[in-house]
């Protein structure tokens, strides 16, 4: 090996484009996934020796499309031998040559595929990060933590339903498509917190999952720069993960955010965080993530947790709460609350919501702190233990039983 | 099939309950050795899957009370042994998963911790149903 090393971000990004590309002119979403990655793999051994070509974009189509036609011969052989009618040859030719091929659009399609309703939540997902992501199914399959055995088969389900339902490989209609960008942005969402949500043991791979997510979300914002939504998630995951290197202790333990090192909060991802947001604010009635980003704002732009806007974050609370009816909202809302009126004012609040969220340790937890913040010491320990209790995280029991553990022994 | 056995005590002693907690580092410390040992088991290639199971205070029972069933919460007393979490390898013989599992002796715990009884783990060949019949 003389050569230097591919930078992987440059295969990660081209492979959405790759595989848009390859589907569009030749359909058979399934096979040009495998044939894509067997391009990426190329790439990967022979640049390094014989240099980067001039278009590495071209270079992995037609290497990729080269790949197709063999798999594509194979199967049909294999069809024939089954007596089938191979009626599926390649359903279309190369585009003609007077139209710019576009590369943006095609990921964006390819996007709007993989996060297609018909599809589970945890398919979307998968699909998602393997067809857009470039992620390997065993990557994936560690970030989920299940064998990659299951992860390849949910691919498979996923790329034979598509095939199965004949959904186009083209723009959703117009009609459609506020709907398919808010199951791209959810399915983005879904991955971003579940790299956020883990806090210790194997969860090392999982941050990875959030950085994934972040540069999904990025490639969508650059395909789709006016959308004040798009922006707006971008924002709220930005601003959101900023607070991470403080979120934990040395050994794993969390840290509220009040107890954060706040000098330990990423700056730079703060403020690219708020340039986006006031980007997206003015663009008309802000939707739920645009609000979320806001939240979280305030909470970052806070030099202290004293200095923290609480009306202003009460306020957007308020308005999240009327376009959906979420409990966990409603809880949020009750934090902000007690901040501005006091925590029994936000007591009652939190107590009208127990029929919503009995199960829900979310709910003893506020209560607990409500209740520690208005002095109730010894009800305060119990709805510590109480939320400890219904927590299957072990991480969260751990911080519920410490701060029990601390009001039991002032001082 | 490794098995690894936890009781609630054990538990509520790593979540940071009651009087004998352990304290954050030593938790940290035992949480990267099973780390440890988990990744060098993918690195060999062996690991096929493992998982942890949450508190036995989680569980439920399912029982047949004259011929209805009937589901208990929390079954378990605080301190019986219950699986805890199961680690799956694939290796060259039944001496090997012996040796993989052996290497737990090793487990980082608190000088003063209490120990229910004898530590121990559990390793069982997984019945391979379609073996002989592939031919």
């Amino acid at each position: 090996m003389t050569g230097t090393a591919v930078p992987e971000d440059l295969l990660r990004g081209l492979a959405p484009q790759v595989l848009g590309a390859v589907v569009r002119r030749y359909g058979h979403f399934d096979l040009a996934g495998d044939a894509v990655q067997e391009a990426l793999l190329a790439a990967a051994r022979q640049w390094p020796d014989q240099g980067v070509p001039g278009d590495p974009r071209a270079w992995l189509i037609t290497v990729a499309a080269r790949r197709l036609t063999d798999l594509l011969r194979a199967e049909q052989a294999r069809r024939r031998r089954e007596d089938a009618v191979a009626q599926w040859a390649v359903r279309r030719t190369a585009p003609p040559a007077d139209r710019v091929p576009a590369d943006a659009d095609d990921t964006l399609i390819l996007l709007f595929l993989c996060c297609h309703p018909a599809l589970s939540p945890a398919s979307q997902i998968a699909l998602t990060l393997r067809a857009v992501g470039g992620l390997s199914t065993a990557e994936i399959a560690r970030a989920f933590l299940v064998p990659e055995a299951t992860m390849t088969r949910r691919i498979t389900r996923a790329k034979q339903r598509i095939k199965d339902s004949r959904i186009p490989f083209a723009p959703p209609a117009a009609a459609d498509r506020p709907a398919r960008l808010a199951a791209v942005l959810h399915v983005l969402y879904l991955i971003f917190n579940e790299g956020y949500a883990v806090t210790s043991g194997p969860s090392l791979t999982r941050a990875d999952l959030s950085a994934e997510a972040i540069r999904l979300t990025r490639l969508v914002h650059r395909l789709l720069p006016g959308d004040p939504e798009v922006t707006g998630l971008l924002a709220l995951m930005l601003l959101t993960d900023a607070r991470r290197p403080a979120r934990t202790g040395p050994h794993g333990e969390l840290i509220p955010m009040n107890e954060q090192d706040r000098s330990k909060w990423n700056a730079a991802y703060i403020a690219e965080g708020v340039d986006l947001l006031s980007e997206a604010l003015p663009k008309g009635e802000p939707g739920p993530y645009q609000i979320q980003a806001a939240i979280a704002a305030l909470h970052d732009e806070a030099p202290t947790p004293e200095a923290t806007d609480w009306p202003q974050i009460r306020a957007l609370y308020e308005v999240l709460m009327r376009s959906s009816d979420n409990p966990v909202v409603a809880l949020n809302h009750a934090v902000a609350v007690a901040m501005t009126d006091g925590p029994r004012t936000a007591l009652d609040l939190v107590d009208a919501l127990r029929p919503r969220l009995a199960e829900d340790h979310r709910l003893y937890a506020v209560r607990a702190h409500l209740l520690e913040m208005a002095g109730d010491i010894d009800g305060a320990r119990a709805a510590y233990q109480e939320a400890a209790r219904r927590t299957h995280s072990l991480p969260q029991q751990r911080y519920l039983n410490a701060r029990a553990a601390r009001l039991a022994s002032p001082g | 099939m490794i098995m690894l056995f936890g009781s609630q005590r054990d538990y509520d002693a790593i979540t940071g309950k009651g009087r004998d907690a352990w304290p954050v580092e030593e938790v940290a410390a035992m949480h990267a050795f099973m780390e440890k040992w988990n990744r060098e088991l993918v690195e060999s290639g062996e690991f096929v899957d493992a998982q942890g199971l949450t508190a036995p205070v989680h569980a439920r029972r399912i029982s047949l009370r004259d011929g209805a069933p009937v589901v208990t919460d929390g079954p378990y007393a605080e301190t019986q042994e219950v699986l805890a979490g199961y680690t799956i390898v694939e290796c060259d013989s039944f001496d090997r998963a012996t040796e993989i599992a052996a290497r737990l002796a090793d487990t980082p715990h608190p000088a003063g911790a209490t120990t229910q009884g004898e530590w121990h783990v559990d390793i069982r060949p997984i019945a391979e149903t379609t073996a002989g019949f592939d031919l």
